[in-house]
């Protein structure tokens, strides 16, 4: 990792130092992060500092070096115990000793989050090296993403990158065909996808299928050998397909896929949503989310169900989810809205308003808060403390 | 000699006649009123090249004083059908283009960062373009000027100095664009619109924006507006549109107007 490290530094140090290397470009943003939260009684904050650096170099048409390295310092509260925060049914029996485990550790990081050679031949373009693997039609959800999953407090905010091999082949003028391949440490252990993208009237419609190695963990056992909780991998194989569109005025999409679970039970994900934008400019959205792996009873959630949602090894803890959002500008360079994520499933909610301003034209802040009003136990439960975030950030 | 005075006599019959003829037939040819679809036509023509290419700065002026600055490219085919605008600058939404597509009704942007390339539907045409005055429909081109409404030409008049053919369009009832009627003036001698009032979808009594094209200049042969300025009435706000590279009629394939080359 170091060595990536170094490598990456000295990759944006020389082109920085080569004015005369016209073709490359190197931009990026510093943001500056507070988050609190007050969580049953005690306020607590967590402060983080990121730099990103991009570097994009462009020797021909055909030809681009894109690379972005990420530094981030976290203050404050920086070790997190999840049980803390669950529903006493999900985290008692946990014997004294292994509680510490499930501390969350906010370690400062540095890495080479995207580093990749594009090239654009006339047939294909092909992709080599760490991505973005940007998938489905979805704002909040992405069923047809098996790479990613969004964070609902902030659905846009961007992805890591993953290593993989892309081939994207256009059929005709509004086809592409894709294939990708993401190594592991063998064959069984990589990500491979095939994806067809077309357009039919004023509809995109995709379909896709995906087989990856998936690890879900127990997280009531832990492993001392590898000094991790006990992990189950298993072969994943989803097909799915997804499209986006219009009826009568009113923006719609679905994203719909099917898991094949070689070893556990098997589950569908579906995200249904439509949006619309008044002529007073208030835009409106809202999507449903259904994912059978998740519980329809909240009495049922366990804690695999919280850890797993909280490590994103699956994107629902309650079966039925309702996403809903309305913006409006509010001013010169201001947007203000709200957001709210509904658990159908148990009654619960969150709401988040929300305030974005263009400070200049390449700084702007965003702040929300974010209310939990559900009842001990359920998705969007009191315990997880009331809380909002700030966050500035600057474009150079 | 009496024969030449009765020959000098028919000569002079025959030049009244013809004479007469050529005033009739001018007064036919060029006495005729221009009406409001035909000013309208040769307007539409203008704006709607075979294909172009521009790029532009836009300026968004506020009513605190602030302003925004944005550098973008842009490439038009098919007389404005197919658009696609990719932003310079500021670095913020560097990267950041947009595809439109069957005169703006199909819009797919593209966010580099996350390498997301989103369908908009048709009604996202009415969000301000980076929160300028200019909405996305006011960007898109197409025959919507004669699809989507229909003339009326009223007294001509005399505005920022030009002599201008002065049109009412009003919006036809399958029409989508989201004003209920609008005022121009075309000048008389090049048929550029130089003043476009916009009116109120619901209230055609409320004035909304206002739009003003200067220094029109002659580049590749067409008339071509070098500045434009939208003026907000409703906001008190404006974004100034300086064009920095021009050209008409090129080559473009229609491979520009993909995914592909959203993404690039």
């Amino acid at each position: 990792m170091k060595k990536i490290t170094t490598c990456a530094l000295t990759v944006v140090l020389l082109c920085s130092l080569l004015p005369a290397q016209e073709k490359v470009d190197l931009f990026g943003y510093f943001e500056s992060q507070f988050m609190g939260a007050d969580i049953q009684g005690e306020f607590i904050q967590l402060y983080s500092n990121k730099l990103r650096i991009d570097l994009k170099f462009t020797p021909s048409d055909k030809i681009t070096f894109a690379a972005n390295f990420d530094y981030i310092t976290y203050h404050g509260k920086t070790l997190w115990n999840i049980l803390d925060y669950l529903p006493a049914t999900a985290s008692e029996g946990i014997p004294e000793e292994m509680r510490a485990f499930y501390v969350l550790p906010f370690n400062d990081r540095k890495f080479l989050d995207n580093a990749f050679i594009k090239l654009a031949l006339n047939f294909c373009d092909l992709t080599f090296g760490k991505q973005q693997i940007s998938l489905g039609t979805g704002y909040a959800w992405n069923p047809t993403d098996v790479f990613n999953t969004k964070d609902l407090l902030d659905p846009t905010y961007e992805q890591p990158g993953h290593n993989a091999f892309r081939a994207d082949v256009p059929i005709g003028g509004s086809a592409t065909l894709t294939a990708l391949y993401a190594p592991g440490e063998d064959w069984k252990d990589s990500a491979r996808m095939v994806q067809l993208k077309s357009r039919i009237s004023h509809f995109d419609l995709t379909l896709i299928a995906v087989e990856k190695h998936w690890r879900f963990h127990d997280y009531t056992k832990f492993d001392a050998a590898a000094m991790d909780f006990l992990v189950f991998p298993e072969r994943r194989r989803l097909i799915g397909a997804a499209t986006a569109g219009e009826i009568l005025g009113v923006g719609v999409w679905a994203e719909a896929a099917f898991n094949d679970m070689e070893s556990t039970k098997d589950f569908y994900e579906l995200a249904v949503g439509m949006d619309y934008t008044f002529d007073f400019q208030t835009y409106v959205m809202a999507e449903y989310y259904r994912n059978t792996l998740a519980k329809t009873d909240y009495r049922d959630y366990d804690l695999n169900d919280w850890m797993r949602m909280m490590s994103f090894e699956q994107k629902a803890l309650c079966r039925d989810q309702v996403y809903v959002l309305a913006q409006h500008p509010a001013g010169d360079f201001i947007q203000i809205g709200i957001s709210s994520i509904v658990s159908i499933t148990d009654g619960s909610l969150v709401l988040v308003p929300m305030f974005t301003y263009s400070f200049s034209d390449n700084v702007e802040m965003l702040a929300y808060l974010n209310f939990n009003l559900g009842e001990e136990g359920k998705a969007n439960s009191k315990n997880m403390g009331n809380g909002g975030l700030f966050r500035i950030r600057i474009y150079f | 000699m009496r024969h030449i005075e009765e020959g000098e006599s028919a000569v002079k019959k025959i030049v009244c006649i013809i004479g007469g003829f050529i005033i009739l037939f001018s007064w036919f040819l060029f006495g005729q009123e221009l009406t409001g679809k035909d000013i309208i036509a040769r307007a539409n023509d203008l704006f709607n090249v075979d294909s172009s290419y521009a790029k532009a700065k836009m300026t968004i002026l506020t009513t605190s004083g602030n302003t925004r600055t944005f550098i973008y490219d842009s490439w038009s085919k098919d007389k404005g059908e197919k658009n696609l605008i990719r932003y310079l600058e500021p670095a913020r939404v560097k990267g950041q283009a947009t595809l439109m597509l069957n005169n703006a009704d199909d819009i797919w942007m593209f966010f580099p960062r996350t390498q997301r390339v989103r369908k908009l539907a048709s009604h996202a045409k009415k969000q301000k373009m980076e929160g300028s005055d200019f909405s996305y429909e006011d960007m898109g081109g197409g025959d919507s000027f004669i699809d989507d409404f229909e003339p009326k030409r009223l007294d001509d008049e005399k505005i920022e100095g030009f002599d201008c053919y002065k049109l009412e369009l009003t919006r036809k009832p399958e029409g989508d664009l989201s004003y209920s009627r609008l005022l121009m003036w075309i000048i008389k001698d090049n048929f550029v619109p130089v003043v476009i009032d916009y009116y109120d979808e619901a209230n055609p009594d409320l004035w909304l924006k206002r739009l003003v094209q200067s220094d029109i200049r002659i580049v590749d042969g067409i008339p071509a507006a070098m500045k434009i300025v939208m003026h907000n009435k409703l906001d008190n706000t404006q974004t100034e549109m300086e064009m920095l590279e021009v050209k008409f009629d090129l080559d473009i394939k229609d491979e520009m107007f993909t995914e592909r080359e959203l993404k690039k």
